[in-house]
């Protein structure tokens, strides 16, 4: 093998995405990975620079909340891709709308007649008490009976090699405009690779859900006014939200710039009102409308929900989707899969013990250094014990915590998640790093659509499960490979 | 389009105008002092009346550094206390521009992000340092780089259009300011005819009017009258104040049309084109016996209270609630 790759081998234990034990290319990605590997470190080094200037003169970049000047940085990126076998990548496709569209069918039943809790099939307490639950949007039916139109579904790789759903985004996940943008640098700096590996395209991702956007608008209009609305550029993804609306051709707008008359919503624009069809909100819900949800909030539209329960507008994602995406029936999706399609799942998902059930908090509570325990409604790698690495103060404090609050926890196995080849520059070498997956599925009046791929998210610190960009985590281009 | 939007464009146009223009005031003073022979004080003090900072200035640095180039530089430069400074402008159009970025052009997006990146990084401090022409002329290039780019790859739509108002209201303000400063200067001094010409010339130069008067006056001696008359009236030059309140009323014409007396920003656009008309009906002889600090400071209120009117009456700022009408 050449140069790149010469010294490179996987970390012991752990499934590596490009390369088997021994250190030489998978099958399936040899020819791509021979023609990168002809690069020599020193060539590689003058890539990766050169796809971090562009992403900088770009301004692809996101904000830091701590930061009060609202400094922007740039999301590091590694120019080594993530490969997915053609047929590895079918499967996960399949596995991905069945899941997208058994969640849809548990959501709308939540918000219709609850037939899954009339048969028990989940505990009515777990699913009633989940903080994302809405009970007042109870019986209201959205534009084109579509809730979840655009979600991220997070997977990592056991060791064995099998993708496992890790959880489910279902509100506004966030960060496809970096696939697309590193495909853009893939496309610009490392042409010759990305045709030898044959790779799917990404970018029909805005014309798809654009014509998700216009099929869910009210009333059937054919040329409905579509927004994207966003909080504003200080926040951490606005360079996406900006992104969305500029490749979509949509306005982009703030809350201040909408107002409801007579329930209808309207945007104030140089020649007055106008009116509003659709909503891709990228706001949290709890900023929708202060009538709803935050009476203290100056954020927000007054009266919002009110158009909405009126079939006025289309609010994409619909607001309440976080009864299915919290991390506590996370345990029940293979139930709903089974219930609402009567096929079993075709995703594996990660073995979680419900704090709620007596046998399973007994077990929990007895194995805290054995497992990673996560709070069902944080997000981003935050309010989490990772168990084997934790002190014994760290255990304790959560031993009280799940005790106090059991519907709050769950607890899983720590899974190896696999590894990738990691451009490490204080080394210049290639490293094993941790990585995971979130492809994004959009749903419109015809049902779900995978964009081919989606967000790697690699562990960049040595040793690192941690993927979140807040925590010292970079991204990689996702290679689909072709049929 | 959106209201908000339309403000950013506004300011876009505004603080790029801004950029320029006092990057341009800078080079020729610094030009000034080297040639004119004049007390230090004499040739820096307008710079920061102009920008209308002579008192933020005097506050932190005192009287005495008026009579020093490099602290007038500095701080019409890189001060942060100081919002009309080259590093200000640049920030604040990026900023206007990346709360925007999907109605202005990729292309210009990228041209004026590297403009802000340039003046960040230690390449531009650098230049500053060594040379300082060419720190100057970059600023003027990139900004000129900014507008031609905008101009050749984004729709020319209503936000092309408030871009554009931005920028000629803005620079029609430069404009009034450079003159009525200067020809207050200039008139209060009795001195020899070659360094008069040389102050006037650099006056001109600080709108970038030197070789387009040359070519209009045919190379005749540059008077006093006759700085003005060209840099009030001449239509055909693009910094006249004359040009800028012309074309400004033109574009706000096309994003409101008078046909439709219902859309808002009505007593705006007939305020802005009373204004040109007045100006209009000047000629170089009638302006000759006019008190020309009158005149431009009639034109820099003026165009102040429109630019105030485009914000509350035109995009509906500054209200409480914009009223809704039936659609």
């Amino acid at each position: 093998m050449s140069s790149l790759f010469a010294n490179y081998r996987g970390a012991d234990g752990t499934f590596d995405e490009l390369c088997s034990a021994d250190g030489a290319p998978r099958q399936a990605f040899r020819r791509a990975l021979e023609s990168l590997g002809r690069l020599t470190p020193e060539e590689f080094t003058r890539c990766q620079n050169l796809a971090e200037l562009a992403l900088l003169n770009q301004g692809v970049t996101f904000s830091v909340y701590a930061d009060n000047r609202g400094a922007e940085k740039i999301f590091p990126f590694c120019l080594v891709p993530r490969m997915i076998a053609a047929a590895d990548w079918a499967k996960l496709e399949r596995g991905l709308e069945q899941r997208v569209r058994a969640l849809e069918l548990f959501v709308r039943d939540m918000y219709g007649e609850q037939r899954i809790i009339a048969d028990k099939k989940v505990p009515a307490d777990l699913v009633l008490g989940a903080k994302h639950y809405l009970p007042k949007l109870r019986g209201i039916r959205p534009p084109g009976d579509v809730r979840i139109h655009i979600s991220g579904i997070d997977l990592i790789r056991d060791p064995e090699g099998t993708f496992r759903v890790l959880e489910d985004n279902l509100r506004t996940p966030s960060g496809v405009s970096y696939v697309i943008e590193n495909r853009l640098l893939s496309k610009r700096i490392i042409p010759g690779v990305l045709e030898d590996a044959r790779v799917q395209g990404v970018d029909l991702y805005s014309a798809r859900l654009s014509a998700a956007l216009r099929s869910v608008a009210p009333h059937g209009r054919d040329d409905p006014t579509v927004v994207v609305l966003t909080p504003g550029p200080y926040n951490s993804a606005f360079f996406e939200h900006s992104f969305l609306a500029r490749t979509m051709g949509f306005d982009l707008v703030q809350a201040a710039d909408l107002f409801v008359d007579d329930d209808h919503v309207y945007v104030r624009t140089t020649r007055g009102p106008s009116r509003v069809n659709v909503i891709y909100r990228r706001t949290d819900e709890a900023y929708l409308d202060p009538e709803v949800f935050r009476p203290d909030s100056v954020l927000g539209v007054r009266g919002l929900m009110r158009v909405y329960a009126a079939g006025n507008v289309a609010i994409v994602n619909a607001p309440g989707n976080g009864i299915a995406d919290d991390k506590a029936i996370y345990p029940f999706v293979p139930d709903v899969v089974r219930y609402y399609l009567g096929e079993e799942p075709l995703l594996e998902q990660v073995q979680t013990y419900v704090c709620l059930r007596d046998d399973d908090r007994k077990y929990v509570l007895e194995h805290l250094d054995e497992l990673v325990v996560k709070a069902v409604d944080e997000a981003g790698g935050y309010g989490m014990l990772m168990g084997p690495s934790a002190s014994a103060d760290e255990r304790n404090d959560f031993r009280e915590r799940i005790k106090a609050s059991p519907r709050r926890y769950i607890a899983q196995p720590r899974i190896e998640l696999s590894t990738c080849p990691t451009w490490i520059s204080g080394h210049g070498a290639l490293g094993p790093r941790r990585v995971d997956l979130r492809p994004y599925i959009v749903q419109g009046a015809s049902g779900p659509w995978v964009l081919p791929g989606g967000l790697t998210r690699v562990a960049l610190v040595d040793g690192s499960y941690v993927v979140n960009s807040s925590q010292g985590g970079g991204s990689k281009d996702t290679w689909v490979q072709k049929p | 389009m959106i209201s908000r939007v339309a403000d950013h464009c506004f300011w876009l146009g505004r603080y790029l105008e801004r950029a320029e223009s006092t990057a341009r005031v800078l080079s020729v003073t610094r030009q000034l002092s080297l040639d004119a022979e004049l007390p230090a004080a004499q040739c820096w003090r307008p710079v920061l009346i102009v920008s209308g900072e002579e008192e933020g200035f005097l506050e932190t640095l005192g009287d005495g550094g008026v009579a020093d180039g490099d602290r007038v530089q500095d701080y019409m430069t890189w001060s942060d206390d100081n919002a009309s400074s080259i590093q200000a402008s640049v920030s604040s159009a990026r900023e206007n521009a990346r709360a925007i970025r999907e109605v202005v052009s990729q292309e210009f997006w990228m041209t004026l992000n590297e403009l802000y990146l340039w003046m960040n990084n230690p390449q531009g401090r650098a230049q500053y340092r060594d040379d300082r022409d060419g720190f100057y002329r970059h600023i003027r290039e990139a900004t000129q780089l900014c507008l031609g780019v905008l101009r050749n790859t984004m729709l020319h739509d209503n936000a092309f259009h408030f871009i554009s108002i931005g920028l000629l209201l803005e620079r029609c303000g430069q404009t009034a300011r450079i003159l009525d400063v200067h020809h207050h200067v200039l008139t209060q001094l009795s001195m020899h005819q070659v360094v008069e010409a040389a102050l006037w010339l650099s006056l001109l130069r600080a709108c970038a009017g030197g070789e387009p008067y040359m070519k209009t006056n045919h190379g005749r001696i540059i008077t006093p009258d006759g700085v003005a008359a060209f840099l009030v009236l001449e239509p055909a030059f693009p910094r006249s104040i004359h040009y800028c309140l012309i074309h400004s009323y033109n574009r706000l014409r096309s994003i409101r049309s008078p046909e439709e007396p219902t859309l808002p920003g009505r007593d705006v656009m007939i305020r802005l084109g009373d204004l040109q008309a007045w100006l209009a009906k000047k000629t170089p002889a009638i302006l000759a016996r006019e008190d020309i600090h009158a005149l431009l400071t009639h034109v820099v209120d003026e165009t102040a209270a429109i630019c105030d009117g485009i914000r509350t009456q035109v995009l509906g700022l500054g209200q409480q609630q914009s009223q809704v009408s039936a659609q």
